[in-house]
Order: C-alpha cells, then structure tokens, then sequence
C-alpha cells in the first residue's frame, strides 16, 4: 500500500518553495502524514490532509498577489459605475497594464525564490483564482454601499452584473501565461544571479 | 527594544525554548498544540519561522534525516539572543498590563 502522498502534491509543494525549505519542510509534512495522519484518517483522509496543507502554502504565497490584483479590479468597476464614460479605451488600457504587471511581478518573485519557471505559471493561476473569489467578495460590497438605480444604470452600460462578477474566472488562463512569462524571466535572472 | 511579538510568535520561540536541541518543525507543531491545546497548520508554523529567521530572532541548521521522512533533513532551531530579549519584553509587557488587577477577573454580568 503507499504511504506517501501523490507525486504531484510533493511536486506543487516544490515550486511554491524555496528549495532548502522544501527539503525540510517536505520531510515535516512526510513524516507528520506517515506517523499520524495516515494511521489515524487511512489513504484517502491522508492525501486530502496533505493537499489541504500545500493549498494552504500556495493560497499563503498568492494572497498578496491576489489582494492586489482584487483591489485594482473592484476599483476599476467602481470607477466605471460611478464615474460612468462612453470612452473606455484608456481605462482598459491602465486597468490591463497594472493587471499584467501585478501577474507578472507574481509569477517573478515566485519563481526567484524557488528557481522554477513554472511556479510562475502555477502562481499566476493561484493568484487569478483567489483574486476572483475576493472580487466577487468585492463587488458585492461595492453593490450593498451603491446600487441606487442611476449607478444600476451605470452597470448595465458598462457590461453588466454578471461580466463584473464573473469576467475574472475568464482571466485565469490568461493569468496562467502571463504568470509564466514571469516566471521564465524570474527563474532565468536567479540562475544568471 | 525588540519587535513585538504577536501571539503565535510567542508560542512559536517558547516552543523552540522547552525543545531545546529538539526543537524541528513537526517537534515545534506538537509542542504548540499540546501548549494551545488546538490543531495547529504545519503551513503556519513554516511561515512563522520563516519570519522570526528573518528577523534574527531564531536560527536554523539542517540535521540528518530520517527513513520515516524519505532521508529528507529536520531544520533545527535555536533562540538568538535577540529571540531570548523580545521574549523577556514580551512578557513583561503582559505583567506590567496586569499589574494591579486580580486574576480572573471577576465578571459583572
């Protein structure tokens, strides 16, 4: 029977890691899971056991990331609701930028820290994936504090209550790549370092 | 004077300080549960040591490791002496707060 936990939990542990705390933290969790964990909840219990404990390290690594990511998202939409323009064009344009720079600098700073090129990748979806929930989170509370009917008004205009809710889920993959062109450039200039 | 210390940081240098030469990570963990008399993350408890290490409050070393840990090393930890002093002001700070009061305090309602 196997007394580790699946490969590719150890493997996402990793990249989110620097590699001389992976060693020793890896082990903790290893020996935590084998000692206690498996004997006391079996196979099944154990493997959720230890992905609970990497989603929390990886949603720990991202959160930053995705607060800011969140903040200028909700401020974006509550700029357009009530400062409405028929002439986007600019807004999208500052709003993209600082969404790319917020994946990019995530994707960066995760992969120097653990040399891998695709803990850019998983740290721009880690950080677009908890950046959705805390919109969704945000954009309700914008709608409690406005929702008069010249700011629903607004809304509708300016694509509506669903594509503020959910256009960051739409964000993900694109969150992924530019995570991961982060993280190429992060891990590159760690080993050229 | 010292950082302040949250709670968890408290618990996380007195654990390293009861352990002594023992003081690893999942050491740490059962030390801190046992003291909380809660679970407590094993992702929480890295984080906080990662952050006193960076204050210079504790220090790491790698040790051998283990079959049961697949050969992976334990991380050691030991108090710096900064570590020792925030800890001390930690603790006089809560009984300069108390100071005066009886304890438990008595409820009014």
């Amino acid at each position: 029977m196997r007394s580790s936990p699946p490969a590719w939990s150890e493997a996402l542990l990793r990249i989110f890691l620097r590699p001389e705390v992976f060693l020793s933290f890896s082990g903790d969790l290893l020996e935590q899971y084998r000692d206690s964990v498996l004997p006391a909840r079996g196979l099944r219990g154990a493997d959720r056991w230890y992905l609970a404990q990497v989603a929390g390290i990886v949603l720990r690594k991202s959160l930053p990331w995705a607060a800011l990511f969140a903040a200028a998202y909700v401020a974006r939409m509550a700029l357009d609701w009530l400062w409405p323009t028929n002439h986007f064009e600019t807004r999208a344009q500052v709003s993209t930028a600082i969404a790319a720079a917020i994946l990019l600098a995530s994707g960066f700073g995760t992969s120097w820290k653990s040399r891998s090129f695709l803990a850019g990748a998983a740290a721009g979806l880690a950080t677009t994936a908890t950046a959705t929930v805390l919109s969704m989170a945000g954009i309700a509370l914008v709608l409690a504090i406005w929702h008069d009917p010249r700011t629903m008004t607004a809304i509708a205009g300016s694509g509506g209550l669903s594509e503020a809710f959910f256009l960051p889920v739409w964000l993900m993959l694109p969150g992924t790549v530019i995570g991961g062109i982060g993280g190429l450039v992060g891990a590159g200039a760690r080993r050229a370092v | 004077m010292a950082d302040v210390l949250g709670t968890f940081e408290q618990a996380v240098l007195l654990a390293i300080t009861a352990l002594r030469d023992e003081a690893y990570g999942r050491a740490i963990l059962r030390e801190i549960e046992s003291r909380l008399g809660r679970d407590v993350s094993p992702g929480a408890i890295q984080a906080t040591l990662e952050r006193l290490e960076n204050k210079d409050l504790v220090r790491s070393r790698l040790g051998s490791g283990t079959a049961v840990r697949a050969g992976r090393p334990r991380r050691y930890y030991r108090l710096e002496g900064s570590g020792v002093t925030a800890l001390n002001e930690a603790r006089a700070t809560v009984e300069n707060l108390w100071r005066g009061l009886p304890w438990p305090l008595k409820g009014t309602t």
